[in-house]
């Protein structure tokens, strides 16, 4: 992949930005704060950060598809010289596709439900009559042809194809029109990681083919950084790192950038070592004055707390950078600073494993089997969704099921908690048959086994209290009654880290970030004491971040309560993180099983392999060793 | 294709069960109807002449064979529109009295329907396309108030000012008495004169819901990604107006309008007594304080087929507007 040539000029560049969100309710919300970039012919430029850094709206900004409440209050977005926020709107309706074209997230509803395929591509040529031969050149069936999707599908409607065809389809559409610049925001969330990617690497050879540059707005790091000429890091509003890839990953960079790094690594990797950022990101309410990261960063310095902060202009051997960070000085003469201050950026993740076979086994499932058989006019049509599935949940220990979705993970984690019934097979948890409980004693199962669940955003009722969520488990499941109900809640709040405990009881959900609902959420699983949880991919959720606390949090509580967890997860780095032993899933059938160290570092099975090696790895695909702070005592060790 | 089989199976199934419970009910009353009126002709706690009920069963027409030959005779007689004669309006037929009744009706009711929609819908649309600007609240707000209003109040304050104050149309009724009912220009002209507040007072009202319906439909669905993706494609405004936003945010509304075409039939009672219009709310009205059994049942009878109708092409139109539910369905 040749670099981007720097000394072309930018075709897009953005000056001194800033957007406020306005309401007539409450303060405006600038949610961009003096945003500078340029992107040049050809290349390919990652925009990474957490939910609410402000990266969707930039994105948005550049597309000029701003939503009514948002302003633009200072700056310029200049497309080879034209402000696309002043230009007429026929102008800017002529240029849009022809010159920069978009490609929205998981495409399930960026394309019209009522209308097929060809007539949404064909759509752009009408709109696009007056446009040069050159533009128009692409057919909408070569296009189809980039992206290796079989003609037929274009007389299908959205409805009738999978998450990935729709996903490859709008990346061929993005095409039609032969762009200089395309914008992705998040294409690939949502989407298997298989899936992911083969798009991914088909986004790469066509961008080699076709030239055109890429901003690319992820929060998946990985990916990012995998794939980006250049990476961007927006924090708070803030773009506070523009730096080559390869820069952004050689250990001397913004704290920010290596706290996000830290928290991202190679579950094939013999030894791993995970650090996180603690805290989070700031309300863009009351951004603080100075460094909006200083308050997480663990190299902070009063001088980080002064309102002017200096942006570094570096250059390196493969580009510039530019870094908003008072380490790196102001002059363009100033030494980097040296690799090894950044060792105490964020914290180490602190998990513990159990022994393999340790542990008396609470949970025996065997030979289980799950069918659904679906009724389609007179042709029945069976769905193998588990297939001969056994293994053992042990006390005070953590098995992951791992697999691509649709592979029967979530099936299995429904009939261990009860909801459903299996077509065969047992699951044995104290001795009792699950498949066989009625009424009162499933009441009383559901008791010992609690679920926590994907979405902490949906899982708690947004009308009650956290107190009273999880009060319910020990007023329903443990009888309790009056002032220990209260001493309870106080006590389990604590032990997920929600404290002083005063200051979280009386809260609503909406008034807790993600990562502090998931707490709560895992707070309400513990309240009924139980025996086992399923945690059904308790982390996808959440912001990198905080990712690796909420793992540290359910470690820990498995450990010190001797309750048995099975992990459901599609991401393997998490899964090594957490779990004793692993369980890989395909088409409903266990593949691949044995403690998680073994598993991953030594993998047997095709499909485990192509699971991880579908995981992107930017340190590999740049030949750069990680640069990360060495392994401390309390490192992962599976 | 399989949808639309299956949709037209539902409504012959249905349309079925319908006209036999309009068959079935009133046999299954207990009590003799014949009994009744000759009880009610000779007074409380009198001998009744077993004659007479005879004579009276006969008058009516009263069968006096098996209830499945009166089933085979009843499906028979509706096949040719034969409802029997109307108590109230003797010797006139239950056919005859409808006949009179429906075209006012369909007409005013019917035609107003589709304007309101039509109106309505773009109206809603507009606002929306515009919306948080000051065209939006005027319509949006405006039809908000309206809807506040009580029909009947409406309806009389249009008959207060444009009929018995500024004199510009008529108060009531649907022709001049001094014209003769024919298809004429000038008969034609004078219905359209007379139709003019009636069908104000339904266009006010008929309008609101689809304006507020159509607008938050649309504003949720110009939120959505694929409209915006259609906006950064370069479509042209009207394209990603008509083809993208409100293509998708028709199909709830337009539901509920072939549904509501069904309810045409039934006359629109309100409307019908403020201005004095003989149409088919009143005819049902006049039947039931008449005790027109007969005329009541057919009635009824139109009203259920109509609304199944109604329903059934609703179905087959949301189906043609939107793949998805013919995929979910089949």
């Amino acid at each position: 992949m040749p670099a981007a040539n720097s000394t072309d000029e930018p075709i897009l560049t953005v000056k001194d930005l800033n957007i406020s969100f306005v309401s007539k309710y409450r303060d405006d919300r600038q949610v961009i704060r003096n945003v500078g970039f340029d992107i040049r012919p050809g290349e390919f430029v990652g925009l990474l950060g957490e939910s609410g850094s402000g990266k969707s709206t930039l994105g948005n900004a550049i597309l000029n598809l701003l939503t009514p409440t948002a302003r633009v209050t200072s700056g310029e977005l200049l497309y080879k010289g034209k402000d696309l926020f002043t230009i007429p709107a026929e102008d800017l309706r002529i240029l849009r596709w022809s010159e920069i074209s978009t490609v929205f997230q998981s495409s399930m509803a960026s394309l019209n439900p009522v209308m097929t395929v060809r007539a949404q591509m064909e759509d752009v040529f009408s709109a696009h009559r007056g446009t040069s031969d050159a533009k128009r050149e692409m057919t909408v069936e070569k296009s189809l042809d980039l992206v290796s999707i079989d003609h037929k599908y274009l007389d299908f409607y959205p409805h009738q194809l999978s998450g990935g065809m729709k996903q490859r389809i709008a990346l061929a559409m993005s095409l039609l029109l032969s762009p200089d610049l395309i914008v992705f925001d998040e294409p690939t969330t949502g989407l298997d990681v298989v899936v992911q990617k083969s798009i991914l690497s088909r986004l790469k050879a066509l961008q080699a083919d076709m030239k055109f540059a890429v901003l690319f707005i992820s929060h998946d790091l990985g990916t990012v950084m995998e794939m980006a000429d250049r990476v961007m890091i927006m924090y708070a509003g803030e773009v506070v790192e523009n730096s080559p890839a390869g820069d952004a990953l050689s250990g001397v960079a913004h704290p920010y950038t290596i706290g996000l790094l830290g928290s991202y690594a190679d579950p094939r990797d013999a030894e791993i070592n995970i650090r996180y950022i603690p805290g989070r990101p700031p309300s863009l309410d009351s951004v603080p004055v100075g460094c909006a990261f200083a308050d997480r960063c663990g190299l902070a310095t009063p001088e980080c707390r002064e309102p002017r902060i200096p942006t570094a202009e570096i250059d390196s051997l493969a580009g510039h950078r530019s870094i908003k960070c008072v380490l790196f000085g102001s002059e363009n003469s100033d030494p980097l600073p040296e690799r090894t201050i950044f060792d105490d950026v964020g914290q180490q993740i602190d998990v513990h494993h159990a022994a393999p076979g340790a542990g008396e086994v609470v949970c025996r499932v065997e030979d289980l089997n799950k069918t659904y058989s679906t009724r389609k006019g007179l042709k029945h049509t069976e769905n193998h969704a588990v297939v001969d599935v056994g293994f053992e949940l042990r006390k005070g220990s953590v098995t992951a099921l791992v697999g691509q979705s649709g592979s029967g993970k979530t099936t299995i984690g429904r009939i261990l908690t009860g909801v459903e019934k299996p077509s065969s097979g047992r699951v044995t948890v104290a001795g009792v048959d699950v498949g066989s409980l009625k009424r009162r004693a499933l009441r009383n199962y559901r008791s010992k086994v609690q679920l926590i669940f994907q979405d902490p955003f949906q899982a708690l009722n947004p009308a009650s209290s956290v107190g009273y969520a999880i009060s319910r488990p020990l007023v329903n499941h443990r009888k309790l009654r009056g002032s220990e109900v209260q001493e309870q809640v106080d006590r389990i709040l604590g032990q997920v880290g929600l404290t002083p405990p005063s200051e979280y009881r009386d809260r609503l959900p909406h008034e807790l970030s993600g990562g502090q609902r998931q707490r709560v959420v895992i707070a309400r699983a513990l309240a009924a004491q139980p025996e086992i949880i399923v945690a059904d991919e308790p982390i996808s959720m959440l912001d990198v971040s905080i990712r690796a606390e909420i793992l540290q949090v359910l470690n820990e509580l498995t450990r010190s309560n001797g309750i048995a967890m099975l992990y459901i997860t599609h991401d393997l780095l998490s899964a090594r993180l957490i779990a004793d032993e692993i369980l890989v899933l395909h088409e409903g059938k266990i593949v691949e099983t044995g403690s998680t160290n073994e598993v991953l570092t030594n993998t047997r099975h095709d499909y485990t392999k192509l699971l991880l090696s579908s995981i992107p790895n930017p340190w590999q695909s740049r030949r750069i060793a990680p640069s990360l702070p060495t392994a401390s005592s309390t490192s992962a060790r599976a | 294709m399989l949808y639309f089989l299956r949709k037209t199976g539902l409504f012959v199934l249905t349309l079925w069960a319908a006209v036999t419970l309009n068959f079935l009910i009133p046999r299954l009353q207990p009590g003799d109807p014949a009994e009744a009126i000759v009880q009610k002709l000779a007074g409380q706690a009198q001998q009744v002449d077993p004659e007479q009920i005879r004579a009276i069963r006969l008058m009516l027409g009263v069968p006096d064979t098996s209830l499945w030959n009166q089933y085979w005779d009843y499906l028979n007689a509706l096949i040719h529109g034969d409802f029997g004669l109307s108590y109230g309006y003797f010797p006139y037929s239950v056919t005859h009295m409808i006949a009179e009744a429906l075209p006012y009706t369909l007409t005013l009711v019917g035609v107003t329907q589709i304007i309101a929609f039509v109106a309505g819908t773009s109206l809603g649309a507009w606002a929306a396309w515009r919306r948080n600007t000051k065209i939006d609240s005027f319509i949006s707000l405006g039809s908000t108030f309206l809807s506040t209003l009580p029909f009947f109040w409406i309806a009389l304050m249009l008959i207060y000012v444009l009929a018995n104050t500024l004199h510009w149309f008529p108060e009531g009724g649907a022709y001049s008495g001094e014209i003769v009912p024919a298809f004429s220009s000038g008969f034609v002209a004078d219905l359209a004169y007379h139709a003019v507040l009636p069908a104000l007072a339904l266009l006010i009202t008929g309008s609101i819901g689809w304006i507020l319906g159509m607008r938050n439909n649309m504003v949720q669905s110009l939120g959505s990604d694929y409209t915006r993706l259609a906006v950064a494609k370069g479509l042209r405004e009207r394209r990603v107006a008509w083809t993208y936003a409100a293509r998708i945010a028709l199909l709830p509304n337009f539901t509920g309008f072939a549904i509501s075409l069904g309810g045409v039939f039934g006359g629109t009672l309100i409307v019908e007594q403020i201005f004095s219009y003989p149409g088919m709310g009143k005819l049902m009205y006049d039947a039931i304080g008449n005790r027109d059994f007969p005329l009541l049942q057919a009635i009824f009878l139109i009203t259920t087929v109509a609304v199944l109708l109604a329903n059934f092409l609703a179905d087959v139109l949301v189906g043609v507007l939107d793949p998805r539910v013919r995929r979910q369905s089949s």
